[in-house]
């Protein structure tokens, strides 16, 4: 699944040495060139893909990332943005060398008006950070990929969460951009306005480019009212298919429940284990979380409790204080984590996909089956809310076969989705990883993305080798 | 069948590249009013109809351009679904393509999503006559570019759009409007803060001291709403929401009668109340503020206000006018828009000087 990385596209020394100097002289000891600052620098999480920048720059201002592309530009040499270092599919490898910039340091929220529903933050801003400073406002923010990830990270990658059947993920939720062009320039799309583009939507365009178009350094988004009553439960089934017909149904009766979440009995176990989750057994089960009013909430819940009883569920179990919810949703947000240990020394991927939702229970049953005829271990979780699911494919770094193994599963995964009308990635994206699979999903479009990656980057110097191939599909 | 007539727009297509004759795409022909220029020759892709697959548990429908938005929303309808961006039907036979290629939203765009937000995937033949499919039938997709939003709103001028999947959300059980008489501030005012509370709006529209507020949802919550807003009750919520989405309401009719040129005024949503030298309707929560100039009217104070509010001014109906309908944009960002033009249509055949005099 890895690429294989094509070093002589790495900047020749004299070059680099040239940019270093211009780098040093501008940003001082903001520009790192020290080894263990590159080595965190030259991969995400999931699996390991170091491949090191040559130099780590830490910007404070949107002109000084543009001064930093400037000179990059004018030399050909890679430019890669990195924000907490959290993405899953190799968006952050320098594969081919270059400079990493750094923007948590570009940490901060510019502007929070509550009235509109509505902020603007630098780009190196966390959610969670978002969501200390929104405290006390009446509003939140409430996209929340696993990670703590910064927002430039969340729109560069078109994040999403446990909240997207209710509130959308971050390409309905950024309502505009500052970023710096390939040459160096400084551009805002959108606005404060809702519909805010006048021409070409190239907010959304950017939304998503894992900073392969250009550096995003300002995000505008869009703010909830925190709603009057939420309240979190937790039902447990006999098995895996009547928890997916769970959801299936609350989906296409339109219950707005704000998260449904579905852990498998292998990552419910694991989730036991890690976030010493009291009195659940290792079964089939659904978070659940409602949010609106205290009457509207009661309504939802009561809907949701029906449908889990006709599906042979067990009885809702409520978190209803704000430490129980916490607890819960802390539990599922570690799942990733809660998996790698139930395998201690092994190493994880996370798969993505996401099918149509009445495919949905096809899709995760024969992947289950899948799974268990490889005889490897790998929870199941999911925002099946939306047609989404991962597994946590666990794998041991120093046998090869199991690692073929791992990465097969992974690419039947991707294709058994794509066959059902679906996608191989619903919310991680491409990276290095899935660029065979864009192929298989979108043939011939992709030669037409790939023309827009030259439009606006013609150098090939914005994060090079990501999200959309070099090669042509030749399908035409 | 199918295939056929979708080769039928890549043989057009590829005919006038070869001479750089331009096209005009038409569907309906419902808004030919709004934008820059109609050029070329009429490219007609209403038989490229119907539905292609709706399943009503799959919350998603797809179907060719050419189908009229009638047709989708009543299937949607007898399956007690909606198009959520409540598409604007100015004249009768407006089709999907043209809805999606204009990107126009009605009242309850600020609560249940615009039609960028609602669009999944989209097919469509480039300008060079290359048919490609991008985004698909799923909630989620992060795979690539998202070229469907791309193409939502771009006015044909990027590629001929052929199909089109777009999420289904379910009907309200119920909705209820509510009629309260205030100032314009004091309506801005309300209408934010309501927008911050858990009321289930779902549309608001302001017009000469009466603002109106609908709600949708649970009969519960929508009850325990009216209770709580006051206001008194409008019969005819279906036809005063029908009339304000497809212009047909007192505001559009007096402006067409008198021959006032329209703007549509896309702002922040506290932007105050302000005089701009006409009447004004005010939707989307204070988002969308709509004028019927006079006379006095100042044409660059009007893009200033909006500018200044962080949004923009669309010239949107006028008997005369200018090469500027749209926004200008500033440079930096309008080479952005010519370098994907050439992308996606390097001949510059696709609605040529539709959304801008420059291409």
């Amino acid at each position: 699944m890895n690429a294989p990385i094509d070093t002589s596209r790495r900047p020749a020394p004299e070059v680099l040495a040239a940019v270093l100097g211009e780098l040093a002289t501008r940003f001082g000891e903001r520009a790192v060139v020290n080894a263990s600052v590159r080595e965190q620098h030259g991969h995400g999480e999931g699996l390991a893909d170091a491949a090191l920048p040559d130099v780590v720059v830490f910007p404070h201002t949107n002109e000084e990332v543009a001064a930093i592309v400037k000179i990059c530009a004018s030399v050909r040499v890679p430019v890669i943005a990195f924000g907490v270092g959290t993405s899953l599919e190799g968006h952050v490898a320098a594969i081919h060398g270059g400079v990493c910039v750094d923007l948590s340091q570009m940490n901060k929220v510019l502007e929070i008006n509550a009235e509109d529903l509505d902020c603007r933050v630098q780009a190196g801003v966390s959610r969670e950070q978002l969501n200390a400073e929104l405290k006390g406002t009446g509003v939140f923010f409430p996209i929340d990929p696993g990670a703590n990830a910064t927002l430039g990270g969340m729109a560069a990658t078109r994040a999403s969460g446990t909240n997207a059947v209710r509130y959308g993920t971050m390409r309905e939720n950024v309502l505009g951009l500052t970023v710096v062009t390939a040459d160096g320039r400084i551009v805002r799309t959108g606005g404060r306005a809702r519909k805010s583009s006048a021409g070409y939507d190239l907010t959304r365009l950017y939304v998503g480019s894992e900073g392969t178009l250009g550096i995003i350094t300002e995000v505008g988004l869009r703010l909830y009212g925190v709603p009057e009553a939420v309240s979190a439960a937790v039902a447990q089934f006999p098995d895996l298919r009547s928890a997916v017909h769970t959801v299936i149904v609350a989906m296409q009766m339109g219950i707005p429940v704000a998260r449904i979440e579905l852990l498998d009995d292998v990552q419910m176990d694991a989730c036991i284990r890690y976030s010493k989750l009291d009195g659940y057994e290792a079964k089939p089960t659904l978070f659940f979380e409602f949010h609106g009013t205290q009457a509207g909430v009661a309504e939802q819940a009561g809907q949701m409790q029906a449908l889990v009883a006709e599906h042979g569920g067990g009885a809702f179990r409520w978190a209803t204080a704000p430490e129980e919810r916490t607890k819960l949703w802390k539990a599922r947000h570690n799942a990733y984590y809660a998996g790698l240990a139930l395998k201690p020394g092994s190493f994880g991927f996370a798969t993505d996909a996401c099918v149509p939702i009445s495919r949905l229970a096809d899709c995760v049953l024969e992947t289950r089956a899948d799974v268990d005829a490889t005889g490897l271990v790998c929870p199941i979780v999911g925002h099946v809310g939306d047609g989404n699911f991962h597994l946590v494919v666990l794998f041991d770094p120093n046998d090869p076969a199991e690692r073929e193994k791992a990465e097969g599963l992974a690419r039947r995964v991707s294709s058994r989705a794509i066959a059902m009308g679906g996608t191989c990635t619903g919310e991680h994206g491409v990276g290095i990883h899935k660029l065979d699979a864009l192929v298989a999903e979108h043939g011939e479009a992709v030669d037409l993305m790939r023309t827009i990656k030259r439009a606006l980057d013609p150098l090939d110097i914005m994060n090079p080798g990501k999200t959309v191939p070099r090669q042509e599909t030749g399908a035409h | 069948m199918a295939d056929l007539d979708i080769a039928g727009v890549q043989e057009a297509i590829r005919r006038a590249a070869a001479v750089r004759s331009p096209l005009r795409i038409v569907g309906g022909a419902t808004k030919d009013f709004y934008g820059e220029k109609l050029v070329g020759d009429v490219l007609d892709v209403r038989e490229l109809a119907g539905i292609v697959d709706y399943e009503p548990t799959e919350l998603v429908i797809t179907a060719r351009a050419g189908t009229p938005i009638d047709e989708i929303e009543s299937a949607m309808g007898a399956s007690g679904q909606m198009l959520a961006f409540e598409p604007p039907r100015f004249a009768p036979g407006g089709t999907l393509g043209g809805a999606i290629a204009s990107g126009l939203s009605g009242p309850r765009r600020p609560y249940a999503g615009a039609a960028r937000d609602l669009v999944l995937g989209v097919k469509i033949v480039d300008g060079t006559g290359r048919a490609l499919s991008f985004g698909g039938r799923v909630m989620k997709n992060v795979a690539g570019f998202d070229v469907s939003r791309l193409m939502t709103g771009a006015m044909g001028t990027l590629g001929v759009i052929t199909e089109v999947s777009l999420k289904c959300l379910p009907l309200p059980r119920t909705e209820a409007t509510r009629l309260f008489a205030m100032s314009a501030d004091e309506s801005i005012r309300r209408v934010n803060e309501w927008g911050g509370q858990p009321l289930p709006l779902s549309a608001t529209c302001f017009h000469q001291g009466q603002l109106a507020v609908r709600l949708s949802g649970a009969p519960s919550a929508v009850a325990a709403a009216c209770a709580k807003m006051g206001g008194t009750a409008v019969e005819d919520t279906e036809g005063l929401w029908t009339s304000v989405r497809d212009q047909t309401h007192a505001f559009f009719a007096g402006a067409a009668a008198a021959r006032a040129p329209l703007w549509r005024l896309s702002v922040g949503s506290t932007a105050p109340y302000t005089d701009l030298g006409g009447e004004q309707l005010i939707e989307w929560g204070g988002a969308l503020r709509w004028l019927a100039s006079t006379p006095r009217t100042d044409l660059a104070r009007v893009r200033a206000w909006a500018s200044s509010h962080g949004g923009h001014a669309t010239l949107f109906r006028a008997a005369d006018k200018p090469s500027d309908v749209f926004h200008p944009l500033p440079p930096t960002l309008a080479e952005l828009h010519r370098r994907l033009k050439a992308t996606f249509d390097p001949n510059g055949i696709l609605n040529r000087n539709r959304m801008s005099t420059a291409f």
